[in-house]
């Protein structure tokens, strides 16, 4: 274990008077499912936003893949090989399924500012095969915002890959599902993570979600690292059943 | 050929024979409906596209008027030359003023862009008041015409479908191309798009540019054709014109602007030809029209005709309010 494919340093952000994050450390080894729960508030999502650009660091360090990426903007952050899905569903519900991997597939190919070639066929076929990987390619045609919200989180997914990350952000991955397809939602994740070679970091609220697939938990409270360690090791950790396993029951 | 260039090429042989049955007179409207039809359509790239309203488009429309007229009466060159540069001097012009406002402008949106925009509109309405060693001040820049054959009407007229009908050619292909896909996937999830790893500003300041290229281009026709430019193109009032066209066409749809440029340009005409309180009949006419079709013209045409697969392009579609 000494392949970090993200460190995080003493990470702080304050929204006026409020610590969101006081002084967060994390380290994900490369390969690694990490979970990152804690209850509501704890800053897991400022976290996100701060260690992808989103939200600039009041101070602290973010290295991805031995390169400093604090403070970059979320488009340089993902052109390094980062990739995220949201808490909200973020997809474009205009565009059909396909067209929304296709967009992202573009990006990808730095094709974004090609004003004069056809957009339609372009990287169709790799489009379908990501819509066939999250099983979705039934679907392909469809407006976005017309698939059931579990498929929207597909989709969202599906874009997320088309980038070819190597590291994959997920702010809670199964909000919004019932509970037996959270796990499968999860499963799928898994899955393509381990044969793709990702390494995943995600937050999630529902702890069977969490022990099924997590190598890692990260339990975050009021904007600190409380507990780290295996899903066993956590589990047995006193305080952290106290401030978050026994209230979220 | 298929349905898919059957009507486009029905529109063009109509606008290639439609001069020759009019007077003079509608030849002259017919020119202006083919600028504004450009200026509405240029104008949609922004709202219709990257869902932009821009409240100061104005700006590029009469920087194009002012370009085009200060190149023919003041560049000293030839008028033959002078008017083969105009177009490529009103576009450069329109678009360097595009990209100093809206290296200020894209980096807000909503009501605050909107408002940015109209603010530097407003600014370039006061240049052009008060600068008037070359812009002539309140009284404008009159006596501009066309260099020899094109002083005419009918001549004049198919130099503005040429360009016209080549510009909207561009237009329409850099929205289908990779680059118009990002707009569109812009206009409804900016932040999705930067986890793309695209640069959101960079592209929205690239789109207001080219959108202000070509109003600024449906200026310099306008302004030759109809020999003055004055101050007012610049006011608040002139920028309010390409939203309702656009509106009244349909945003969800290319041309749907265009359609909506010619029915406001002709409505107008027909009714100021008919009483002096036109301005209050338009408002009446338009509000009721926009209230029997919010998607606009467009929208009713897709809804009752080609509803089903034979769309005859793939316009980007919006969901009914």
């Amino acid at each position: 274990m000494s392949n970090p494919i993200l460190q995080v340093q003493s990470l702080v952000k304050s929204f006026g008077g409020l610590v969101a994050l006081g002084g967060v450390d994390l380290t994900v080894e490369a390969g690694e499912f990490r979970a990152i729960i804690g209850p509501n508030g704890a800053g897991k999502s400022t976290f996100f936003n701060t260690m992808t650009g989103l939200l600039r660091p009041d101070s602290g360090r973010v290295t991805f893949e031995d390169r400093d990426i604090t403070g970059e903007p979320p488009h340089r952050v993902v052109r390094r090989g980062v990739a995220r899905t949201f808490q909200i569903t973020s997809v474009f519900p205009e565009l059909s399924a396909l067209e929304n991997v296709q967009v992202a597939l573009l990006a990808h190919a730095r094709r974004s500012w090609s004003m004069w070639s056809r957009a339609r066929a372009l990287g169709a076929d790799r489009a379908h095969e990501l819509l066939a990987l999250v099983g979705l390619d039934g679907s392909a045609a469809n407006p976005a915002g017309t698939l059931a919200h579990g498929d929207q989180k597909r989709l969202e997914l599906a874009i997320a890959l088309a980038g070819e990350p190597r590291l994959l952000f997920l702010d809670e991955p199964t909000a919004g599902m019932a509970a037996q397809e959270r796990l499968e939602a999860i499963r799928l994740v898994h899955r393509i993570a381990g044969e793709l070679g990702l390494s995943c970091v995600f937050t999630e609220h529902d702890m069977a979600v969490v022990f099924a697939v997590a190598t890692r938990i990260t339990v975050m409270h009021q904007g600190r690292v409380l507990a780290e360690g295996t899903p066993a090791e956590v589990r047995a950790r006193p305080e952290v059943q106290q401030v978050y396993l026994g209230e979220a029951a | 050929m298929n349905a898919r260039h059957a009507a486009p090429l029905a529109a063009a042989a109509a606008l290639l024979a439609l001069p020759f049955g009019l007077t003079d007179f509608w030849i002259f409207i017919a020119v202006e409906v083919l600028a504004f039809a450009l200026y509405a359509v240029s104008f949609n790239v922004l709202l219709g596209y990257c869902g932009m309203l821009s409240f100061g488009h104005a700006a590029f429309f009469g920087v194009g008027g002012y370009t085009a007229a200060l190149v023919v009466k003041q560049s000293g060159l030839p008028p033959a030359l002078a008017f083969a540069c105009l177009p490529l001097a009103a576009m450069f012009v329109s678009a360097a003023a595009a990209l100093i406002i809206g290296f200020f402008s894209v980096r807000r949106t909503g009501i605050y862009f909107a408002m940015l925009t109209f603010a530097f509109q407003m600014l370039l309405y006061a240049i052009a008041l008060k600068a008037t060693p070359l812009t002539g001040g309140d009284d404008g820049l009159t006596g501009l015409k066309p260099p020899g054959l094109l002083a005419q009407p009918l001549a004049y007229y198919f130099f503005a479908l040429s360009i016209t009908g080549a510009s909207l050619y561009v237009l329409h292909r850099v929205v289908t191309s990779p680059f118009g896909y990002v707009l569109r996937a812009l206009r409804t999830n900016a932040l999705r798009v930067q986890y793309l790893g695209i640069d959101v500003r960079a592209h929205r300041l690239a789109a207001f540019m080219l959108s202000g290229a070509f109003a600024g281009l449906a200026g310099a026709i306008f302004a030759l054709s109809n020999g003055n430019v004055f101050p007012g193109w610049l006011n608040w009032t002139a920028s309010a014109t390409p939203v309702v066209m656009a509106v009244l066409g349909g945003t969800a749809s290319f041309l749907g602007p265009a359609l909506g440029a010619a029915g406001y340009v002709v409505l107008e005409v027909l009714i100021s030809g008919r009483t002096e309180y036109w301005s209050l009949a338009m408002g009446v006419i338009i509000v009721i029209l926009v209230l029997v079709m919010p998607e606009g013209l467009t929208g009713v045409w897709r809804k009752g005709i080609i509803r089903g697969g034979a769309c005859a392009t793939p316009l980007p579609t919006r969901e009914a309010r």
